[in-house]
């Protein structure tokens, strides 16, 4: 068989997914059965990496607070992505709004930590400062993990905008203009004309967000670094640090494998649930 | 309506205050900072100026030159790859997967495998895994199904070579969306931060990202020099984004159209 000309083209992409991502994946079955601190060889210990997995307290207390973490971060995300692409739809505001809900996101990440940290931080960030109200952040366990959300969501709402606002933009005038002329007010229009061709919109937001969701370390290692006492640990950062800060790589590699499968079954789970809903 | 308006105008206070802030601070002056009042809050250039005794130069122009490679890489190899897809190769799935599962999620077998070749604490550790960029593919991909396909046919029938088709009519044609999906395939990479640290961390091959972690934790006081130090390490971008934002947020949403 021969294969047409122009899909060679995808070699080079091919080449390199292969070595980085394909190839990852399959060794690191192999790593998870290794005691090994990255430095010196490894040794063979079998499945010693996860009898340990499913007696670590530390990881299920993770997996929950990645739970926590997602449902805080998840509803509000679809939420104020609708809402915002709806309300702006049409303006002459429409091209500002999106260019600044867009811009955390291109902010460099760094950056974005020092001002929310000079501006959040309690002990003297600028709010403080101002009202002499010490946020509770960094003591109150449940407000550590609030905070990483407002973060995130101050970094990645505006990708949600875009997406349905696109989608908006993709649902022809006379579907709405027909559901008009049957007697069909605005809020009806809206509510069971727009919402229904959005579906699939939000579906596609809704795996992608527990994607991310699931996967999220960086906010954590930028603000919290897990603490108040581990409130703010989810499963991702708790991959890095058992990795790299504490030198694990073998127990790591066994991390990296159940957080990959999570993955893959909750977005396929998702995908199934919610697509045969519609 | 009113309160999804009421929301908008919320969240947008939400989002431009940290920024806004950021961009105050770096120009006040150190004393304002020490007596934490309103009333002597100033104008200062003081912080830029420390900040010229930090490695922040050194780190900019690493990630500059990291990132700058990879996003040249992407955009070669994700072109070529996008046309491939576009031309039926079955690969769009794969591409997905793999979206699902970023290099720093792999940041473990990766870190065996650069070790192995010898690649930790070098430039390529950095560049090499992200050349192939699902989102880059995706983007251009979503750009070329926009392009009538004709085009592509007559270049066929005519005899064109492939890296005719693809470098002389369709990169021309592409040229916004290269620009786009250039653009965020270069932020993306700029902001990685736990994988430069583990990959390459020490010394020389220090990212920006790295070097304002580092800075946060020594000098947390030090707002004025903060602010300085992430204003400057987000100008590459904010320029970019600036210039050329009209064009980054219409290919975006054009893709999900």
């Amino acid at each position: 068989m021969r294969l047409p000309r122009a899909w060679w083209q995808a070699a080079p992409a091919l080449l390199i997914l292969l070595l980085f991502s394909l190839l990852p994946l399959l060794a690191v079955v192999r790593y998870a059965t290794w005691d090994w601190s990255g430095l010196s060889p490894p040794t063979p210990v079998g499945l010693a990496n996860f009898r340990r997995l499913l007696a670590d307290a530390e990881f299920w207390q993770a997996l929950l607070t990645t739970l926590y973490f997602a449902l805080l971060t998840l509803p509000a995300f679809l939420w104020l992505s609708r809402a915002i692409a709806i309300a702006i739809a049409g303006l002459r505001l429409e091209r500002f709004v999106k260019a600044l809900l867009f811009l955390p996101g291109l902010i460099t990440v760094g950056g974005s930590a020092i001002a929310w940290f000079l501006l959040y931080n309690p002990d003297y960030g600028l709010i403080t400062e101002l009202t002499g109200l010490a946020l509770p952040w960094n003591t109150q366990p449940w407000a550590g993990l609030v905070y990483v959300a407002l973060f995130t969501l101050w970094q990645s709402t505006g990708y949600g905008v875009l997406v349905v606002s696109a989608a908006l933009k993709g649902i022809p005038e006379e579907v709405k203009e027909a559901a008009r002329v049957d007697g069909a007010n605005e809020a009806q229009v809206r509510r069971y004309i727009v919402s229904l061709l959005l579906r699939p919109t939000m579906l596609f937001l809704v795996v992608l967000g527990t994607v991310f969701a699931i996967q999220s370390y960086t906010a954590v290692f930028l603000l919290t670094r897990g603490a108040p006492f581990g409130t703010t640990r989810v499963v991702g950062y708790y991959l890095y640090e058992v990795a790299f800060e504490r030198f694990q790589l073998g127990y790591g590699a066994a991390l990296t494998l159940v957080i990959m499968l999570v993955t893959l079954v909750v977005a396929i789970l998702q995908a199934r649930l919610l697509g045969e809903r519609r | 309506m009113i309160l999804y308006r009421i929301v908008t105008a919320l969240f947008c206070l939400f989002v431009a205050l940290p920024i806004l802030w950021l961009l105050y601070a770096a120009f006040l002056p150190a004393t304002a900072i020490l007596q934490a009042s309103l009333a002597t809050w100033g104008f200062s250039l003081e912080n830029f100026a420390a900040l010229a005794e930090t490695p922040i130069w050194r780190a900019m122009g690493v990630s500059l030159l990291a990132s700058g490679l990879t996003v040249l890489g992407q955009l070669v190899i994700g072109l070529m790859a996008a046309y491939a897809i576009r031309s039926g190769a079955p690969l769009l799935g794969l591409v997905l997967v793999v979206l699902a599962l970023p290099a720093e999620l792999l940041m473990v077998p990766l870190y065996r495998q650069l070790q192995l070749v010898g690649l930790l604490d070098t430039l390529w550790a950095l560049v090499l895994p992200f050349l192939a960029s699902p989102m880059v593919i995706f983007l251009l991909l979503q750009s070329l199904r926009r392009l009538p396909w004709e085009l592509v046919e007559a270049a066929r029938l005519d005899g064109a070579r492939e890296a005719v088709i693809i470098w002389r009519i369709l990169a021309p044609l592409l040229r916004p969306e290269l620009i786009a999906a250039g653009i965020l395939g270069f932020a993306a990479h700029w902001n990685l931060v736990l994988y430069p640290r583990v990959m390459a961390g020490v010394g020389e091959l220090q990212t920006v990202q790295v070097f304002l972690i580092d800075l946060l934790r020594n000098h947390p006081l030090d707002w004025g020099l903060l602010g300085a130090a992430a204003l400057v390490a987000t100008l590459p971008l904010l320029l970019l984004y600036l210039i050329f934002e009209k064009r980054i947020i219409e290919v975006f949403e054009a893709s999900f159209k």
